[in-house]
């Protein structure tokens, strides 16, 4: 395929364009559609790590652990969320005597940045996708590894040796899990044969198998579940979550690189937590579920999309309250000698599967 | 018996006054009848090469404890010794010093247990160790005046006590080499401490190269308190706050055994059953909480395993409440038996324990099933703070983390008190002494106390009405014989917790000393820990299991 040098479509703003008719503005009505798009965008990951933060993870623990949880803050306890964003952001700011600054306050931007910045070439469905550049998985990639810096920087910063501890534990685990990450997206670039979000959704709509009346999609977790599972292995990893979360490892080394943060700082720090598993479930909800196609009509498409993030977002807080971590010579240990091992001999596997059934 | 090869058979008695003699020679220069044991008295400046005879030549492997008090002419300091294979042979090593000087040779050579007793005992006392490795306060802060147990000390003048920042103290050894050292606080404000304690930590990366526990943040004058309550009642309370984590009537069936014995204090039977099934209820909700915190510390804060444990310990209490009133600080043993009887209706009562037990059984497997069954925790725990044997023994280890290091020792069975001897249950022990056989040694323990509950259960439902004694007749006000002393441990939550008491023929101890099985424990950490990774230092610390409350006393 011959690279375009301006090949990039914007669906979401090219649609808020027409129904505004502000293509005829030039580069200051694209300007402004983008942004509007992307406001869009960012304000339903808020709203979804609002749900998710103070909410629904108490509430999945307590039901994971035989308990209520949050019984007195109006039906079904959801204006906990209000009262702890006002709690939070009404908290004073200790700043420790020793941090870097301005490092120390950039870092949590960086964090949050990547991650919603990520979501700008995820295809949602039903029409919300903010842009589709060709490079579309590389771009998101090479986004979402932007927070590793973010906690690298806060964990110098900080000026605290749990937080440096942390810092490097994340540096360490997220150099080991990213190359299995990349190396098995490979394997889905060649079966899709393209870089470009939309192509990769396109493809895996199509049926795989038909069953009688039942179709089964091309999902690439169907093509190749090997590849799906060490997807999904490493970008637990990635996430710091359960049994991977030796970067902050309370019990350990406190709250690792976040140990410091508090007040609004905690509050971007924790969102990112939260948005990052969301990019991890949308990145592996792509890749190898479908995306926003299927399994219903696609009109609904933002329904099956965000039903695949939770469906991560609850596998991580069940692996949370069940697995045990492992240490951190242990995860390295898993990284370079297990998952990168095996996502090679994957892109061998995908290399074959792809060249016999869908060459 | 021989004296060539007297260890070879440790079950020979040499705890009578004829083979301390030939052990020891010309070194005892006088003997004094403690309740519990023969008393030796040697001199100051041979208590190592004394020491080193009864252990090597009269078996004496467990310096149990080490008491120090001061009286009027003198100072003293009492080894406590037995054998970890007859608990029942013990015998007291009295080191008086004079008042003037009070210099007596350190233990630490013979029994690395000594340390930190040694540390305690001049801390709180004033006599000072030759020898010793390491002469620092343990309990109070290093910048204290006086020493608070002795006679002369001023209880009502306040201190000031001033800190200084904590400074690796091994930097200067890694000076050039190719490796540079960290040094870290762990605690005395941390996640994972249990409470508040306080290690100093070296680091070589990930990697401990030194840690040195710091105790006594949660220090109370225990003993003190203990000295200035009456035998009677005053003093029954206190046991509860040791061990907080629901160990409560196994703490007080310590003292009530030590000051039974003294007095001669008959119990009836029936109370026995009483305490002995309290106790073990006890022992059920503290190896709860301690399984749900250790897995805390090896999965993270969000484990449900916790929360389960936790749920099980509630219905625990639920029982201990109904029979004693209270959740926590229960205050139910009294001198010769318990305050009341079973609560009425006894049907409910026992329906209750039963319906416990029952559910009792999955919740093992659940956590078999959680924990110890799965891979993960498996490659985390199997090999990691590991401790041998005979470092546990030197170190006067004792309850779950000698039994699972594979020492068979359980003063339940070894030196039998209560109703233990009459029921069927075996002790758990595993030989690999690593925090994963700590961690089943818990486990299996459980299982253990929930057999015996059931069986005082069965036995209590078919006592005789008419004969149930709940205690036996003691005086009003109860003051011992002047001068006698005893030192008697039972089987608590964490191993072998034993009390000292001398009375003065007042009705109140002229020296209340508590052995804290957590204390001796502890001081095991940096053995196991060294060497290992951080993560595994918090894991050991989790599976040594310590009570900060009963460590500092």
């Amino acid at each position: 395929m011959v690279p375009q040098t301006v090949a990039t479509a914007m669906p979401l703003p090219d649609a808020i364009s027409d129904l505004f008719g502000l293509g005829d503005l030039g580069l200051i009505g694209q300007a402004i559609t983008a942004f509007v798009a992307a406001f869009l965008i960012a304000n339903v990951l808020l709203v979804m790590a609002a749900f998710a933060g103070p909410w629904g993870k108490r509430k999945i623990f307590a039901d994971f652990s035989d308990r209520y949880a949050i019984t007195e803050h109006g039906p079904w306890g959801l204006f906990i969320i209000p009262a702890a964003a006002i709690q939070l952001m009404s908290k004073e700011l200790i700043v420790p005597k020793g941090v870097d600054r301005p490092a120390w306050d950039i870092a949590p931007i960086i964090m949050v940045f990547s991650a919603i910045f990520g979501f700008a070439v995820i295809p949602m469905g039903s029409g919300i996708h903010l842009a589709d550049p060709e490079v579309g998985l590389l771009f998101a990639f090479a986004i979402a590894s932007l927070s590793t810096l973010g906690m690298m920087i806060a964990g110098y910063a900080s000026d605290n040796k749990f937080a440096l501890m942390g810092g490097l534990r994340a540096t360490a685990q997220n150099i080991a899990y990213e190359i299995p990450l990349i190396v098995t997206g490979a394997s889905v670039i060649l079966y899709t044969g393209s870089l470009q979000m939309s192509e990769i959704v396109a493809v895996q709509a199509e049926t795989l198998v038909q069953l009688g009346p039942i179709s089964i999609p091309a999902w690439f977790a169907f093509v190749n579940p090997f590849a799906f599972v060490l997807f999904l292995a490493a970008g637990m990893a990635e996430v710091g979550r359960n049994p991977f979360d030796v970067p902050e490892a309370p019990t350990e080394i406190v709250a690792g690189y976040q140990t410091e943060y508090s007040s609004i700082y905690f509050v971007l720090v924790y969102l990112s937590e939260f948005l990052h598993i969301f990019l991890a479930g949308a990145i592996m909800a792509t890749l190898f579920l479908g995306g926003p196609a299927g399994p219903g009509p696609a009109a609904l498409g933002i329904v099956w999309f965000l039903a695949k993030v939770v469906a991560f977002f609850l596998l991580t807080q069940w692996f949370r309250t069940a697995m045990p971590r492992v240490r951190i010579d242990q995860l390295i240990e898993i990284g370079w000698k297990g998952l990168l091992v095996l996502s090679f001999a994957n892109l061998l596997l995908t290399a074959g599967i792809v060249g016999v059934f869908f060459a | 018996m021989s004296l060539e090869a007297p260890h070879e058979d440790p079950l020979a008695r040499t705890d009578d006054r004829e083979s301390l003699e030939s052990i020891l020679g010309d070194h005892a220069i006088g003997w004094e009848e403690h309740v519990n044991a023969q008393g030796v008295v040697i001199r100051p400046d041979e208590v190592q090469s004394s020491l080193r005879a009864l252990r090597d030549e009269g078996g004496f492997d467990h310096l149990s404890s080490v008491t120090a008090q001061e009286y009027a002419d003198r100072y003293e300091s009492i080894y406590h010794l037995s054998k970890y294979d007859d608990r029942t042979q013990e015998v007291s090593v009295v080191v008086p010093t004079a008042k003037e000087e009070p210099v007596s040779q350190s233990a630490d050579a013979v029994y690395r247990t000594a340390d930190w007793h040694e540390r305690e005992a001049y801390d709180l006392v004033g006599i000072e160790y030759e020898d010793h490795p390491d002469l620092r306060r343990i309990l109070l802060p290093e910048t204290w005046q006086g020493h608070p147990l002795g006679l002369d000390y001023d209880q009502d003048k306040p201190q000031l006590v001033s800190l200084s920042e904590h400074a690796n103290p091994i930097a200067e050894h890694h000076h050039d080499e190719e490796g540079e050292t960290m040094f870290l606080n762990i605690g005395p404000h941390h996640p994972a401490t249990h409470g508040v304690l306080h290690l100093k930590t070296v680091l070589d990366g990930e990697t401990v190269v030194d840690v040195d526990p710091d105790i006594g943040y949660l220090h109370r004058c225990e003993e003190q308190m203990c000295q200035q309550g009456t035998y009677r009642h005053q003093i029954m309370p206190y046991p509860d706050r040791w061990d907080y984590v629901s160990a409560g009537l196994l703490n007080e069936w310590s003292y009530a055994r030590a000051i039974e014995d003294m007095a001669d204090i008959e119990v009836p039977e029936y109370a026995q059953v009483v305490r002995t099934m309290g106790a073990e209820l006890c022992r059920i909700a503290a190896h709860l909480i301690s399984i749900g915190a250790f897995a805390l510390d090896v999965v993270g804060d969000f484990t449900v395993t916790f929360q389960y444990a936790w749920q099980d310990r509630e219905d625990v209490l639920n029982i201990l409440e109904d029979l004693t009133g209270q959740r926590m600080m229960f205050n139910y043993f009294r001198l010769g038996g318990v305050v009341w009887d079973l609560p009425e209706p006894r049907e409910d009562f026992f329906e209750s324990i039963r319906t416990f037990l029952d559910s009792f059984e999955g919740s093992v497997d659940e956590y078999h099933d959680l924990l110890t069954n799965n891979e993960i925790f498996q490659r985390r725990c199997i090999g990691t703070g590991h401790l041998d044997a005979e470092t546990a023994k030197s170190y006067g280890c004792t309850g779950p983390v000698a039994r699972g290091s594979g020492i068979d020792y359980d003063l339940r069975r070894d030196d039998p008190y209560g109703y233990y001897e009459e029921l069927d249950w075996d002790v758990a022990v595993q030989d690999e002494g690593d925090n994963y056989a700590r961690m089943l040694v818990r486990m299996q323990e459980l299982e253990e106390s929930a057999k015996i509950v059931d069986q005082c259960v069965d036995i209590l439902e078919d006592w005789d009405e008419d004969d149930r004694e709940i205690q036996s007749n003691v005086p009003r006000t109860l003051k011992p014989d002047a001068d006698a002393e005893v030192y008697r441990a039972v089987e608590g939550a964490k191993g072998e917790l034993g009390i000292y008491i001398r009375s003065d023929g007042s009705d109140k101890p002229a020296r209340f000393k508590i052995r804290s099985p957590c204390f001796s424990n502890l001081q095991v950490l940096g053995e196991a820990a060294n060497g290992e990774y951080v993560a595994d230092l918090i894991a050991t610390l989790g599976s040594i299991d310590v009570i900060l409350g009963e460590v500092d006393r």
